[in-house]
């Protein structure tokens, strides 16, 4: 039920968002934020705030973005390159700060247009 | 160190720590509620009091403050004791059975035979403004409990969500000024409250921060840096209503399993590893778990019910039904 960044948000990076989580659910990668479905707890802080447009809830997400929605929950069930372990429930970003990696898709992802 | 001893110790006034208040003053226990903020609605009052809920049972639709009012004054029949702004700390179950809780200023030690933790996402931080933090309690709060404290004042209120846009809108026939300062362009608040703000006689200051705050012993001016430069208004109060963050806080200290850094493993009985430490609502883990309100809501009877026997094992689990009990009316302490 949580909510998801979408590709929108490579290369952005805003963060706006990361200032508004309650929960400090919000991880920042390389390229791209992902918001940690098992941490989420859905109150939409997020939303409004993103100057890309680049966050909804999971279940609204369009047919395009859909992998990119469930890319934010491989950020931390599988481990991240040089990585041993997934981050898991990482216990909040601003504990673990910027990663510096991305997930295989968004580390591979190439601008269209 | 005053002391309070009551049979149920609840902690957090969420709408399923208030659920429980009740479901333990039904079942004959004395209760005290404690929550770290300083009003009682949980996530509720603090995120979302706009937002309508539309799967409580028997409530095609409820407004988040509605339920709020309504579970309180659903509790209120039993006249729970409330300790608002009350951070639990401690918590140690003695070997008598007897379990002592102290707040986090130490002033309160309650004593009781059994616990529910209905936490939800942990103890609620207001976000601090990031200038003149030293002004708290001089001028500078997170909280308007009473508005009458600012009549005749000019009042700057900082934020964009539903707390910033009510308290503007409830201060401004009171007050000698309100501004209200958002460092964004667009609210978050409903609609609704934003447009009834703009006919009113609020200052609104959008893409704007407060850079500075000044005066001597109390609060006397604001600086407020906005696309056109920089402001100063004069303000005796500053109400920075940022929004919070939330986490588990000292709840891990206190022996109880916790998974996830968020959530505490219970068994069907609702209890946690610690006999007589019970827990209900967002907070609980268990496979199969669903994190609704309308969950927590079962859960907390499933609980209250189990303290109960606990305190007093000569007691059934089954509560009978509510629509057997003698009708009460509501305590008027709480009106």
């Amino acid at each position: 039920m949580p909510y998801v960044i979408t590709a929108d948000c490579i290369d952005v990076t805003d963060r706006s968002c990361i200032e508004e989580c309650p929960v400090d659910c919000i991880y920042e990668g390389d390229r791209k934020l992902y918001i940690n479905p098992r941490e989420c707890i859905d109150c939409g802080a997020c939303e409004p705030v993103c100057p890309v447009t680049a966050i909804s809830q999971d279940r609204r997400v369009a047919a395009e973005q859909r992998e990119f929605a469930k890319d934010n929950a491989r950020f931390f069930t599988e481990p991240l390159p040089g990585h041993a372990e997934p981050l898991g429930m990482a216990g909040g970003s601003a504990v673990v700060g910027p990663l510096g990696v991305d997930t295989p898709l968004v580390a591979g992802y190439e601008a269209v247009g | 160190m005053s002391v309070i001893d009551r049979d149920l110790l609840i902690i957090g006034a969420g709408p399923v720590g208030l659920y429980a208040a009740y479901y333990a003053g039904f079942r004959g226990l004395s209760t005290v509620v404690a929550d770290s903020l300083p009003e009682i609605g949980g996530q509720i009052s603090a995120m979302y009091p706009e937002k309508p809920i539309y799967d409580v049972a028997g409530f095609p639709a409820v407004k988040g403050r509605d339920l709020v009012a309504g579970l309180a004054a659903q509790a209120s029949v039993f006249d729970p004791t409330y300790l608002l702004g009350a951070r639990v700390q401690t918590l140690a179950r003695g070997e008598d059975g007897v379990i002592s809780a102290t707040t986090h200023d130490d002033g309160i030690e309650i004593r009781c035979r059994a616990v529910v933790i209905s936490g939800g996402i942990g103890t609620f931080t207001p976000r601090a403004l990031p200038v003149g933090e030293d002004w708290l309690g001089r001028g500078l709060s997170y909280f308007v409990p009473a508005l009458e404290a600012h009549a005749g004042q000019d009042v700057v209120v900082v934020g964009g969500g539903d707390s910033a846009c009510d308290w503007a809108l409830n201060l401004e026939p009171i007050a000698r000024s309100v501004t209200l300062v958002h460092r964004r362009a667009s609210f978050r608040a409903h609609e609704h409250s934003v447009t009834r703000l703009r006919a009113t006689s609020v200052q609104i200051l959008t893409d704007s921060e407060v850079t500075a705050i000044t005066g001597g012993d109390l609060l006397e001016q604001v600086v407020v840096a906005g696309p056109d430069g920089s402001v100063r208004r004069p303000a005796q109060s500053v109400i920075a209503a940022l929004g919070f963050t939330a986490n588990l806080g000292p709840i891990r200290d206190w022996g109880i399993e916790v998974t996830g850094n968020r959530h505490l493993p219970v068994d069907t009985t609702m209890s946690t590893n610690i006999p007589g430490v019970f827990a209900a609502g967002d907070i609980t883990d268990y496979r199969g778990k669903v994190r609704l309100i309308s969950v927590g809501f079962g859960e907390a009877a499933t609980a209250v019910n189990n303290a109960a026997v606990l305190i007093r094992p000569d007691q059934a689990l089954f509560p009978g039904h509510s629509s057997d009990a003698a009708p009460l009316e509501p305590a008027t302490a709480l009106a």
